[in-house]
């Protein structure tokens, strides 16, 4: 029977290839995912451990609680701290340093480096335990001294001797680059800029003097690492954490990988997709055939052939597709990895790569999922291929009676839709934190996108008069050919669209849900933000220096600013971790118009360093009123007791959990750097000259600031939405190639089955033209039906989606252009799609199409 | 026999394959069909038949030798100007798979006309429905049609745009004798009342007798060529070319 297997293979070897290549793309996908993220993770590994060769015990802040949405770096802690460490027995050496985010200007003026990746200072250490390698030059001996990572020189085209400008915590400063450095043996790490200038000024620029981040210790002779760890952990503060060199290079590098994981379930949730658009179609392929195939299946059982052994002919061609397609996706995606690598890169996070990483988990998973997945996709055909009887398929044009599973079709279909709704709406509005909501939306998004697909094949008639009308108008004869093609097997023409539907309704998804998140920031800053100008990170996100505000307000024409802080915090007896903004209470409601619960633009005014406002979504599902007092949590572990004196709508969070005010942020919470400053002007102070005069203040002291009008805050603050958009188009057209491929399979296969209907129309005078018309008119209409599911499916996960949202200002906005724009791209990629096999069915031989055996 | 040739063939040669296993299906035909006549093409099976029939209606192209159909030499026509004619001038019924399934009876009929870009004129198309007997059956799909409808069905096809010629290949090879009888006379009266031209191919006798004249080919070569006659003159006649 595997010969059977075989030989069928080989004689249909088109429509194995593409169903294979929908294996491919996937496993492809999971390969490149695996090793493009181990070759990351091995070096980072082999870099941490190399640059910590030289330390026996590592000293670095303990945070008071693990924040991942709020950002914020550790604190650091005092200087004293290495004066207690010193004086512990065993500690031959130690010194302490800083390493914190700054800017690096570049000959632009702009932050050196792409726009996402960060840039540090660090300071000098002393051997043994400088983690930097001077390729050229030397370390920076004196204040006004630079060292620089390789890469960022070489991108700059920088020499030693070139001034260089670096911003930490106040104003830029120049220095001189004496130092080419390279970070163990790496060129720069992610792609951030490195400079490394003495402590006692990497101390100031990083507003951290008398104050470290990190102290680095090596053994007296004969004290092993363990053992003194364990003494100073004795004898220093709980603020510290305490871990041999080869633990803080573990620890280094997993923090490092942790924000790389998300890249990884991202891929691989991307693959998942890809192989669940390859399901139906490998489902559709087999199905198609076996129904092509009834009279030799039929043939076979006559000669004696058990049903089991059908059975096994049919899964067997499915395992050999499926294992040979996971074997050539596993290579292929070594062959992706550094595609996805180069695609990261255009939205600007580089990666370090060395070499190529297989490890055998990735050659399980990559064979694995792909057979199993070809398998799964084939069973059903496979247990209806059983049901030919022997003598059924002898007959001319015999067809498979549908089975008594037939009858359960649709309201099995029906229910796994609801279920798959019930589990969406469990997953969305369940209230789950992040990830434990991702299983009960993935699996409720398959089953609900499953229970459609089954019950399409009821709307291909409907939907196919509905697109096939206007083209019967259009173009006559061939229109109408093409539409009753489309019906004649509704079944087929559903599996193919439902392909198409997935990727289409995930498109849609995101670009709804993109335009909802564009629209509702638009209208938060529309709504709330009073002020004419804005000061912010060039890069729209990164801070500012808390000193910045002082010198635009001393600028002619300006009223008044306000700086906007955040810091990560805690409340106590509240389980997550809350954003918390601070604001100049004096200015503030002056240039920014809350939306109040309970207060009035005097509660804002009136706030003082022991009050705190609430948003009002918070303070409802904390059970906090005004009147209460709450202790506040910072990541240093300092503890603030705060009493809430009003409560705010927090529109498309443009403030945090709670507002407080800057000086509270810069005591308490060590935030002296600002997210953003509202600038007011004068009455009667032209807003435009005082752009102008606010730049050359900003472009000489703080180059990595700008200012903006209230209309460019808006524009920077929704650029990232339109990049991490274009990503996902990105990744989710392989999901929309592997269905395309789909609908070219069953062309195929539906113009080797018409082969005698289109030598008709040929014989009857139907030019080849109009045979390439009525095939890609079929291909149209199949590809509008996919895309018109796809696009009520992607505008009801964009409705559940953002359910959630509704009371933190996220208001839907359905871009119709761009929605009808992706309905035109559906056609055209169906008329893409039916080139080949229309080609095909023009070139058929009408002689030997009316020609009969 | 003075009625103008409307379909000529002129030593007409057609090989298949080649070196040893090569096959002369057509050997030097040459054989031409009176404008408003009803011939029947007639010989043993391999003779031939089909092949000619095929090179006749610009299906297929011979090895060497002229055809000329309504003044035009098809030999010389590229594969656009082959479709155009067809849809012009020439009507075909043949054997099996006559019908598109996904049309209706009427949708069948009229489609040589649609794929020309032409509307059919409703009165003729009334009158050939009715003539055929299909009046009810417009709107049936082919598979609620018997064996006999469908060829009604492809008769009415073949005689709507009023072709030159028709073409029949075994238009009654898969009917009873009732339905056969009903075609034929259905062909016969297009000849008779419309002056159509028709060529049929067939090995039934009964079917030839329909004909008011009769080609017989044996070999890839034309036999005989004469009137029908009635059946039994018919099967006298195969007999001795036999
Ligand atoms: N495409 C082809 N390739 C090779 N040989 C062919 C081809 N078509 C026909 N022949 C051969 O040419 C000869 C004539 O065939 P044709 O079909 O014209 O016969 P026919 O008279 O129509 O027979 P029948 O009465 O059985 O239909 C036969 O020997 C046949 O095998
Ligand atoms: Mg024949």
């Amino acid at each position: 029977m595997l010969a059977a297997s075989l030989k069928g293979l080989s004689e249909r070897k088109l429509r194995t290839a593409l169903t294979a290549f929908a294996v491919v793309l996937g496993v492809a996908l999971i390969s490149g995912t695996y090793i493009l993220t181990d070759t990351i993770s091995r070096t980072f590994d082999g870099v941490f451990t190399q640059v910590t060769k030289g330390i026996d015990v590592s000293i670095t802040p303990r945070k008071a609680f693990n924040d991942t949405n709020q950002g914020g770096s550790p604190p650091a802690f005092p200087a004293s701290v290495l004066d207690r460490a010193k004086a512990v027995p065993g500690v031959e050496r130690a010194a302490g340093g800083v390493f914190d985010q700054a800017s690096v200007i570049g000959k632009d003026g702009d932050r050196v480096g792409a726009q996402s990746t960060p840039n540090f200072v660090a300071s000098d250490e002393p051997a043994p335990f400088n983690p930097f390698r001077y390729v050229q030059g030397r370390a920076p001996s004196a204040p006004d001294e630079v060292a620089i990572d390789r890469k960022t020189v070489s991108d700059e085209g920088w020499k030693l001797g070139d001034r260089v400008k670096v911003l930490g915590r106040s104003a830029a400063r120049t220095y001189t680059l004496v130092g080419v450095a390279k970070f163990g043996d790496l060129n720069s790490v992610a792609g951030a800029g490195i400079a490394v200038l003495t402590l006692p000024e990497a101390q100031r620029v990083l507003d951290k003097v008398g104050r470290f981040d990190s102290i680095d210790v090596k053994a007296a002779p004969g004290v092993a690492p363990a053992q003194l760890a364990e003494r100073l952990r004795r004898a220093l503060p709980g603020s510290v954490t305490v871990r041999t060199g080869t633990e803080q290079a573990r620890q280094d590098s997993k923090d490092v990988k942790e924000g790389f994981d998300f890249i990884k379930v991202l891929l691989l949730v991307f693959a998942g997709v890809a192989l669940f658009v390859g399901a139906f179609m490998i489902f559709n392929t087999f199905s198609i055939t076996i129904a092509q195939r009834t009279r030799e299946l039929s043939i076979l059982r006559t000669l004696g052939a058990s049903r089991r052994q059908v059975l096994w002919a049919v899964v067997g061609e499915a395992l050999v597709v499926g294992f040979a397609a996971s074997v050539v996706g596993l290579f292929a995606g070594i062959g992706l990895a550094p595609a996805l690598e180069a695609l990261f890169k255009a939205v600007g996070a580089e990666l370090p790569s060395g070499g190529t990483v297989i490890e055998a988990r990735t050659v399980v998973v990559s064979l694995v999922v792909g057979t199993l997945v070809t398998l799964l996709a084939s069973v059903a055909p496979a247990a209806r291929a059983t049901r030919v009887a022997p003598i059924e398929g002898v007959r001319e044009g015999a067809t498979l009676a549908p089975g008594r599973a037939a009858r359960l079709k649709t309201p099995a279909a029906i229910a796994l839709s609801l279920l798959g709704v019930a589990l969406l709406l469990f997953g969305v509005l369940g209230g789950h934190s992040g990830g434990a909501a991702l299983g009960p939306i993935g699996g409720g998004a398959a089953l609900l996108f499953l229970g459609v697909a089954l019950v399409s094949s009821k709307l291909v008639k409907p939907l196919s008069t509905g697109i096939g009308n206007p083209l019967e108008s259009a173009f006559g004869v061939t229109g109408q050919l093409a539409r009753e093609n489309a019906i004649r097997n509704p079944g087929r023409t559903a599996g193919t669209s439902a392909a198409l539907m997935v990727g289409l309704a995930l498109v849609i998804f995101v670009t709804i849900f993109a335009a909802g998140l564009r629209h509702s920031i638009d209208q938060a800053i529309g709504k709330s933000v009073t002020a004419p100008l804005v000061v912010e990170n060039k890069d729209g996100w990164s801070l500012i220096p808390g000193s910045t505000a002082a010198a635009v307000g001393r600028v002619e024409g300006v009223s008044g600013t306000s700086s906007i802080r955040l810091a990560p915090g805690k409340v106590a007896g509240a389980g997550s971790t809350d954003g918390i903004t601070g604001i100049d209470p004096a200015t503030f409601s002056q240039l920014f118009h809350l939306e109040w619960k309970k207060g009035s633009d005097s509660t804002a005014r009136a706030l003082t360093d022991t009050g705190a406002l609430a948003s009002e979504s918070w303070a409802s599902s904390h059970d906090k009123h005004v009147g209460d007092r709450i202790v506040v949590r910072t990541q240093s572990g300092r503890e603030v007791p705060l009493t809430i004196t009003g409560t705010y709508k927090n529109n498309a969070h443009s403030l945090g959990d709670l507002t407080v005010t800057n000086p509270v942020m810069e005591r308490d919470f060590a935030q002296r750097q600002a997210q953003y400053i509202l600038v007011g002007t004068k009455p009667g102070a032209d807003v435009g000259q005082v752009k102008a005069q606010v730049e050359r203040v900003l472009d000489a002291r703080y180059p990595t600031a700008e200012i903006v009008t209230k209309d460019g805050f808006k524009d920077t603050q929704t650029k990232w939405v339109n990049g991490i958009l274009s990503f996902f188009y990105v990744l989710l057209s392989l999901a929309v190639i592997v269905s395309l491929l789909g609908i070219v399979n069953t062309l195929v296969l539906a113009i080797y089955e018409r082969t005698r209907e289109i030598g008709m129309i040929r014989a009857l005078g139907g030019s080849r033209r109009q045979v390439k018309r009525i095939v890609r008119y079929e291909s149209v209409i199949t590809a509008l039906i996919g895309a018109t599911l796809g696009t009520v499916l992607g505008i009801f996960f964009a409705i559940v989606a953002s359910r959630p949202l509704a009371s933190e200002g996220f208001s839907l906005s359905f871009p119709v252009g761009t929605l009808l724009l992706l309905l035109v791209l559906a056609a055209v990629a169906g008329m893409v799609a039916a080139i080949g096999p229309a080609r095909r069915a023009a070139r058929l031989d009408v002689l030997k199409a009316v020609a009969y055996e | 026999m003075d009625a103008p040739l409307i379909v000529s063939a002129v030593d007409v040669h057609r090989r298949f394959g080649q070196g040893e296993t090569a096959v002369n299906a057509l050997d030097g035909v040459t054989v031409g069909f009176p404008k408003g006549q009803f011939t029947a093409i007639m010989g043993p099976s391999g003779s031939g038949k089909s092949t000619l029939m095929h090179i006749l209606a610009g299906l297929d192209r011979p090895t060497s030798g002229s055809v000329a159909v309504d003044g035009v030499e098809l030999p010389e026509l590229d594969d656009r100007r082959l479709t155009q004619l067809r849809r012009d001038k020439l009507g075909f019924i043949f054997q099996f798979f006559n019908l598109l399934p996904i049309l209706t009876a009427e949708e069948n009929i009229t489609l040589p006309m649609r794929l020309a870009g032409r509307k059919p004129d409703p009165a003729w198309l009334d009158e050939l429905i009715a003539k055929v007997g299909l009046a009810d059956r417009r709107k049936h799909k082919p598979s609620e049609l018997s064996g006999g409808q469908q060829q009604r069905v492809a008769v009415a096809r073949a005689l709507l745009t009023r072709p030159a010629v028709v073409f029949a290949d075994e238009p009654t090879g898969n009917l009873d004798s009732k339905a056969s009888e009903e075609v034929l006379q259905l062909l016969r009266g297009a000849v008779d009342d419309y002056g159509q031209t028709v060529v049929m191919v067939t090995h039934d006798p009964s079917a030839a007798s329909f004909a008011d004249r009769i080609v017989v080919l044996k070999d890839g070569k034309v036999v005989s060529e004469g009137p029908a006659g009635d059946r039994s003159q018919v099967v006298d006649l195969m007999r001795e070319v036999a």
